[in-house]
């Protein structure tokens, strides 16, 4: 036996039996699961792939290999293979030789026609990779190939020719218009729409023949559905003159199939699409795409189009497997009806009628599938229903169409459906325990009639004025609000919470706090996602704004239900289904916000349950929402108790430090940056010195472990702010050996152009609150590392930083200090630091507290810096001075208003960032200058007066020579306002 | 970016902001590649004298025949009597050859030119002692020019035009229509027609004044005046423009909707290029006429004028201020709100072509009202003009000022462009993100992005753009993808200097010594 040895392997594998053999064995082993066995022999392979013949090797195996499986196995192999290796990149070796190229071009079509099913749709995916490289140029006859198979009668064949053909073509679907791309689809269209077109008819008259020979059909139907699809591909683009031609033809025979039905195809099953609806779904598409972009030529065909796909809509049942037809022609309809030349279509009333009655009104019907959802699935209904994960859906696309229709009709349209919404009322009114889906479609119709703009965090932004909402919140949703049997009809009752919640914006404030106690009672109801809603409804109502900018509904309001809000919203957390609800521990959170001062009486209580509940969580953390939420509320509970008295922030320590403890001890991922953020608040609320358990923590923060995690950055930063804040000197006198390392944190950071800000922060404390004496040794190195990323990677964000901090560094140290220090680092360094950094570049600071730093920081390198007036420096005192006035002058930034309540933490699951900020976690603004300085304007005024009087005639000289006349007369003003006079 | 790429793109289609003037233009010209039905453009362009004028009697149903036996006979006794010296013979000839040539069907066009006859005729052509002749040769002639190139070649190649251009100055009216006519046919086929160009040009100055006079007869001129200014590769001497260009001026005052039409066409085909040729035409000081004819009943008026101005505005930022200076911009609503949507689309494309210019001009767009109708047309216009409109606001929001762009948000094109996300055409919806990109860094610089993700929330555009982060195509994708993470979301991170750490710690100070800092 010849072994294939890839160390003496020569570039050619000879096409012998030997070889054939071995190379199946091979095959063979990769298909034994063991590892040790698989991958030597994949390796094998591998490593002999580039030899000449290896695939004409594989293909043969492929083709005559007596074992089915080893036929498979060579054509996935052979698949890989050609993804692999088939393209030519440029400066790299070809990796297949030019014969075995050809041989496999010249034989694999034919290989995959005649090949069973399962190999031909590998080797028409490997066509398709081949065709994506050298088609058209390098494969000229692929196409004259394929279609003269067409005519071979065997669909078994056809199938699978347009099947690599839809694969070789769908991308026309997606690809920019290009000439090359252009010249491609002109040649396919050349060699390909004529015999397409034929097939198409022939297929259709075959169909007639074998309209009673149930498997014949199949495989034409899904002949038909491949053909409809390549049509799809192929008019993409453009509208190409051939199909233009023969536009007849196609739309004709198109129309007939949408109203085709053949009981023989028709399917048992509920939940697939069956090959009818499969077509008539493309069909749909086909026609929309003519509808869009071909409007002109298919004018005359579209208003049988319409007639049919209505027809299908009103004869399509409601079973799962055709939602997808539905919801298609639906949309359809939808983006026909809101054209302006289409409108005459729809206009007539008993035109809108029927198609009220017939297609909307049935897909926004409850269906039997939504009802089990709703009872076993509410998880899944929710995010449906409420988060609107909705687009393929029936109820969507009929909401869609009202929409469409309202653009023109939206009298009429409101009409008709005021109707229904009381004919559907009076039904359920006559035996609600029967109808009361009824009512539900009647909530809902009413709900997608009146949405005419929409967002998460405000609800329905705009509404249809032809709809009374407020008459219809009173007469049917309060009453199924106020009913004494909450658990009654869960549907209605959820529907009746939604609609409060969706319309919140629109009802009077009255009607809302009507509302209010009739939705805490619902948070005591079985059905989940009843109280979920009530929950989610709270809430939102919770965030709304009244006169002032404050809440809506104010905490006086809410007294008479505080207690029992807060008791339902905890023991909804105990429903089974809810224990990690997310709604209901936002809604907690966002009680806490509102009432504020009011729950102080009962955090004793509820703290408790909070801690047990995070110690619950902390074992495998699984709903973000919910974690995130229930940190907020810790946080809440915190800030507004200590607030009414500092002291109890002992026993906030005392009850959540053990449970932190084990969640740093466990590294809980997840949890360990709110961890560090309910300490950085617990730590700021001490007024004496630092507790020395945090001080035992100190050095565990400093561990670069845990600085790799970006979502640590932030709140350890923060913390280690708290630590600088409280325990400066401390740190110095018991940690001093430390300060190294909370300096190479932040290096650390400043290396970073994202965290590059976090490291300032850390710095500005340093320098800010650490006794002089203990940080003089790294001062110098400090600035050459912010030097050196001046110079690898200025960013504008790290220049503003920058700023700020030499400001800050000259305000604490004086401008002699920095200038000198500076200096010292390389001549010169001083003034081109002013005149490259700071005069072009302080304009951008940003922040009503860095500008002020930075004023007071370039007055005292103004007026206190002997080298600005007597060096080289000089040059630079006026043009300073100027940026400094610019600096004043610019717009202020509006600062952010207090109001952190509304805050709204971000809602939108799948834009989780590693670090999740809590709101109420939130530091006040710290501003290091604070009274000291009150207006920086008079500052500058008075220091430049007593730099005048120090060299009297200097500083009038170099302004009346240099400075702009504007920026002068604004000098002049601040010079009034602190009543002195330059000399 | 992620649209990086097609800015670039869209910057060099557009006016001067694109380094590359050769590509300036190539959203008309590089698209040579048609799926679309062609239109036979040639045998459109070109035409053919099948009047039946002069002719006493009534084509018999012999004569009108598709056999080949009879159509070969015929052609025997043609040449026999075409080659002999009997001018009564040669006159039947020629004209046997004319009916033969002017048949609905079939005429039989090779066969008369395998029969070796072209030369004789073109003799004839010099014949002004037998005006007949002549007349029934340059019919012949004019028939065979009509045909494909190949047919127009032949001609031209037995030396037809020279004779062609003399008989211009012919007193008989028929006979120098008939050259005017031949004329026009052999320009429509190009690359032939350039060697003689120049001395064609001056057709006019060559025709015997009187004739001019006839309506008739300028309409076939006019006609092959602008056949003459059609062809593009190569395009038509600057000398041969400068000699056409004083006739077809005077042409575009007439009162011939025909004659209107075709000197429109004409000043199309000069203006259809790069910005030296739009230059000449806009020298003539003909654009207040221009901006006058837009409102014309006529739509085969009105069609070429508008592309004429669409041309003009596609030129440099002066070029487009000449037509807007000529009042371009009050006639552009009303053709933007014109019943054909082919106007409409013309329209958009001009109007997008000055949203490309300054903002001084995107100030003229608001100021004279075309928001509105721009407006309407994202949203009501067929697919081809939404496209247009598109690349106007895309254009209009990245050159516009904040105000301005702020402005056109509140006018509902916002609104307008994100339902156009559903659009079933790649390029589009790129575009759309490339202006929603641009509306939002006008945002960045007001301050006011959470309102304006609010706004696109609304309206359910933030759908639309999650939708397309599925998108097959790797730039849509992309684009909509950077979009959500810069403004719905949050932001990564990345290093540029290193710090060494210990397990305790991180060690601080600088790692190598540094080199000199300059800033």
């Amino acid at each position: 036996v010849r072994v294939l040895d890839p160390s003496i392997s020569v570039a050619i594998m000879e096409l012998n039996d030997g070889n054939l053999q071995t190379l199946t064995e091979y095959l063979q082993k990769t298909l034994i699961p063991d590892p040790a066995v698989r991958r030597p022999a994949e390796k094998f392979l591998e490593s002999v792939e580039g030899n000449q013949n290896y695939p004409i090797l594989l293909l043969t195996v492929l083709e005559k290999s007596q074992d089915e499986v080893i036929r498979v196995c060579a054509a996935v192999t052979f698949k890989n293979y050609i993804k692999r290796n088939w393209r030519i990149v440029e400066d790299e070796p070809n990796k297949i030789s030019d014969p075995d190229r050809t041989a496999i071009k010249a034989n694999i079509v034919n290989l995959m026609l005649t090949s069973p099913e399962q190999i031909q749709k590998q080797l028409s995916d490997a066509i398709s990779i081949i065709g994506r490289e050298d088609f058209p140029q390098k494969w000229p006859d692929l196409l004259t190939e394929m279609v003269t198979r067409f005519q071979s009668g065997d669909f078994h064949i056809i199938n699978g020719v347009l099947r690599t053909a839809h694969s070789l073509f769908k991308r026309y679907r997606h690809e920019f218009k290009s000439n090359e791309l252009w010249s491609e689809i002109k040649l396919v269209l050349d060699t390909f729409a004529q015999p397409l077109t034929e097939l198409f008819k022939a297929t259709i008259d075959l169909c007639q023949t074998h309209a009673t020979d149930v498997n014949a059909l199949k495989v034409l139907f899904s002949s038909l559905t491949l053909i409809s699809k390549l049509f799809y591909s192929l008019n993409f683009q453009d509208l190409p003159e051939f199909f233009e031609d023969n536009m007849e033809t196609w739309m004709t025979n198109f129309h007939n199939l949408l109203t085709l039905d053949n009981k023989l195809l028709q399917t048992d099953d509920e939940e697939e699409a069956g090959l009818l609806e499969l077509l008539k779904s493309q069909i749909c598409d086909n026609a929309a795409l003519y509808a869009q972009k071909y409007d002109e030529e298919f004018q005359p065909y579209l208003p049988r189009f319409v007639t049919a796909i209505w027809n299908l809509l009103v004869t399509t049942g409601q079973e799962v497997k055709y939602d997808l037809l539905v919801s298609n022609a639906i949309q359809f309809l939808a983006s026909v009806c809101e054209r302006p030349h289409y409108k005459h279509l729809f206009e007539d009333q008993n035109v809108l009628t029927s198609i009220c009655e017939k297609v909307i009104v049935p897909n926004m019907e409850f269906r039997s599938a939504d009802e089990e959802a709703f009872e076993g699935n509410a998880e899944e209904y929710i995010i449906r229903d409420l988060e609107g994960s909705d687009i393929d859906t029936r109820r969507r696309a009929a909401c869609d169409l009202v929409r469409g229709l309202c653009k023109f009709f939206e009298g009429p349209v409101t009409g008709i459906f005021s109707g229904y919404v009381n004919s559907m009322l009076t039904e359920y009114a006559k035996n609600p325990g029967v109808n009361w889906k009824h009512k539900d479609a009647a909530i809902y119709l009413v709900t997608s009639l009146a949405s005419k703009a929409q967002t998460q965090k405000h609800g329905i932004t705009q509404a249809n004025e032809l709809v009374n909402l407020c008459e219809f919140f009173v007469n049917h949703i309060l009453v199924d609000l106020k009913s004494p049997n909450v658990n009654e009809f869960p549907v209605l009752k959820a529907d009746a919470i939604k609609y409060v919640m969706t319309f919140r914006s629109q009802l009077p404030k009255e009607q809302l706090l009507e509302a209010v106690p009739l939705l805490v009672a619902h948070l005591q109801t079985e059905s989940i996602v009843q109280h979920t809603y009530a929950a989610h409804s709270l809430e939102r109502l919770f965030t709304m704004r009244g006169a002032n900018n404050a809440t809506l509904i104010t905490p006086a309001e809410m007294a008479p239900f505080t207690e029992q809000l807060l008791n339902n919203l905890f023991k909804a957390l105990a429903i089974p289904g809810s224990s990690e609800n997310e709604y209901i521990m936002k809604a907690i959170m966002r009680s806490f916000s509102l009432l504020q001062d009011a729950i102080v009486p009962y955090i004793p209580t509820l703290i408790g349950q909070l801690t047990h509940k995070l110690l619950l969580v902390s074992k495998n953390p699984s709903k973000p929402h919910f974690n995130h939420y229930l940190f907020e509320s810790l946080c809440l509970s915190i800030r507004i108790t200590c607030k009414a008295n500092q002291d109890t922030v002992g026993s906030f320590e005392e009850a959540l430090f053990p449970v932190f403890t084990e969640i740093l001890q466990n590294d809980v991922q997840e949890f360990v940056p709110y961890v560090f953020q309910v300490m950085s608040l617990l730590l700021e609320i001490h007024t004496s010195s630092i507790p020395s358990s945090y001080m035992a923590l100190f050095p565990h923060l400093l561990q670069p472990v845990l600085w790799e995690r970006t979502g640590n950055i932030p709140p350890l930063v923060r913390l280690l702010q708290a630590y600088l804040e409280k325990g400066a000197t401390t740190i110095a006198s018991t940690a001093a050996d430390k300060i190294p390392g909370l300096l190479g944190v932040f290096q650390k950071l400043i290396a970073s152009k994202a965290n590059d800000h976090q490291g300032f922060y850390l710095l500005n404390s340093i320098v800010e609150q650490m006794p002089p004496d203990s940080i003089t040794q790294y001062r110098k190195q400090i600035f050459i590392l912010l030097f050196q990323r001046l110079q690898s990677s200025k960013t504008t964000k790290f220049v503003k930083s920058f700023l700020v901090f030499i400001n800050l560094y000259c305000v604490k140290y004086g401008a002699i200090a920095l200038q000198e220090i500076f200096d010292g680092i390389q001549p010169k360094m001083f003034g081109m630091v002013v005149e490259k950094i700071i005069i072009p570049e302080v304009q951008k600071v940003s922040g009503q507290v860095e500008k002020k730093i930075c004023a007071v920081g370039i007055t005292k390198i103004l007026t206190e810096c002997p080298a600005m007036m007597d060096t080289e420096y000089t040059k630079l005192w006026t043009p300073l001075l100027q940026a400094l006035i610019g600096l004043f002058e610019l717009p202020e930034d509006d600062s952010i208003p207090d109001d952190e309540h509304f805050i709204d933490i971000e809602d939108t699951p799948g834009y989780q960032t590693a670090f999740s900020q809590l709101a109420f976690a939130g530091k006040k603004e710290h501003d290091p200058i604070g009274d000291a300085v009150n207006n920086p304007k008079i500052l500058l005024a008075q220091s430049l007066h007593k730099l005048s009087t120090a060299c009297p005639g200097r500083v009038p000289s170099m302004l009346s020579t240099s400075l702009p006349a504007e920026a002068l007369q604004f000098l002049q003003g601040y010079l009034q306002a602190a009543t002195v006079q330059l000399v | 970016m992620p649209t990086e790429n097609l800015s670039d793109k869209r910057m060099s289609k557009f006016k001067n902001k694109g380094k590359e003037p050769t590509k300036m233009r190539d959203r008309r010209i590089a698209e040579c590649v048609e799926l679309r039905k062609a239109h036979k453009v040639e045998s459109i362009m070109k035409r053919r004298n099948i009047s039946s004028v002069g002719d006493e009697e009534p084509l018999s149903p012999e004569d009108n025949t598709d056999n080949k036996q009879v159509i070969s006979e015929t052609i025997q006794e043609i040449v026999a009597n075409v080659n002999g010296e009997c001018p009564e013979k040669q006159r039947q000839g020629c004209q046997a050859a004319r009916k033969l040539l002017s048949r609905e069907r079939n005429p039989p066009l090779k066969e008369i030119i395998e029969a070796g006859l072209l030369t004789r005729f073109v003799e004839f052509l010099g014949r002004n002692d037998d005006p007949t002749l002549q007349f029934e040769a340059a019919w012949s002639l004019t028939n065979v020019a009509s045909g494909t190139s190949w047919h127009t070649q032949q001609v031209v190649e037995h030396g037809a035009v020279p004779a062609f251009i003399a008989l211009l100055a012919s007193p008989m009216l028929n006979i120098s229509e008939q050259a005017v006519w031949a004329l026009g046919n052999i320009a429509v086929s190009s690359g032939i027609w350039t060697p003689h160009t120049s001395g064609f040009a001056s057709v006019i100055a060559q025709c015997n004044p009187q004739n001019v006079l006839q309506v008739g007869y300028l309409r076939n001129l006019t006609w092959t005046l602008s056949n003459l200014c059609r062809n593009k590769n190569p395009f038509p001497r600057f000398s041969a423009v400068q000699q056409m260009l004083p006739s077809i001026i005077q042409l575009l005052h007439h009162s011939d909707k025909s004659i209107l039409s075709d000197a429109c066409w004409a000043i199309s085909y000069l203006t259809d290029g790069p910005n030296e040729r739009i230059d000449v035409v806009i020298k003539t000081g003909i654009l207040p006429r221009l901006v006058e004819l837009l409102g014309f009943e006529e739509l085969t008026v009105v069609t070429p004028a508008l592309r004429s101005i669409g041309n003009i505005v596609s030129g440099s930022d002066l070029q487009t201020q000449a037509a807007i200076d000529a009042g371009v911009l009050s006639a552009l609503p009303q053709l933007m709100r014109h019943p054909k949507s082919s106007v409409q689309k013309e329209a958009a494309w001009a109007v997008s072509n000055i949203a490309a210019g300054p903002c001084q001009q995107i100030q003229q767009l608001i100021t004279c009202g075309l928001l509105a109708p721009l407006v309407d047309l994202l949203r009501n216009g067929d697919f081809k003009t939404q496209r247009e409109a598109v690349w106007a606001v895309t254009n209009y929001t990245s050159g516009g000022t904040v105000d301005q762009v702020v402005h056109l948000v509140k006018c509902g094109a916002l609104e307008a462009i994100l339902n156009l996300l559903q659009a079933k055409d790649t390029k589009t919806v790129l575009v759309i993100l490339d202006a929603i990109n641009n509306i939002f860094l006008a945002a960045e610089k007001l301050g006011e992005v959470d309102k304006l993700c609010l706004l696109v929330e609304e309206v359910g555009g933030l759908d639309r753009i999650e939708f397309l982060q599925n998108h097959e195509n790797n730039a849509v994708y992309r684009a909509a993808q950077a979009l959500i993470e810069k403004y719905f979301s949050e932001d990564g991170d990345d290093q540029c200097l290193t710090t060494e750490a210990t397990d305790s710690n991180f060690v601080f100070g600088p790692s190598d010594l540094q080199k000199r800092f300059v800033f």
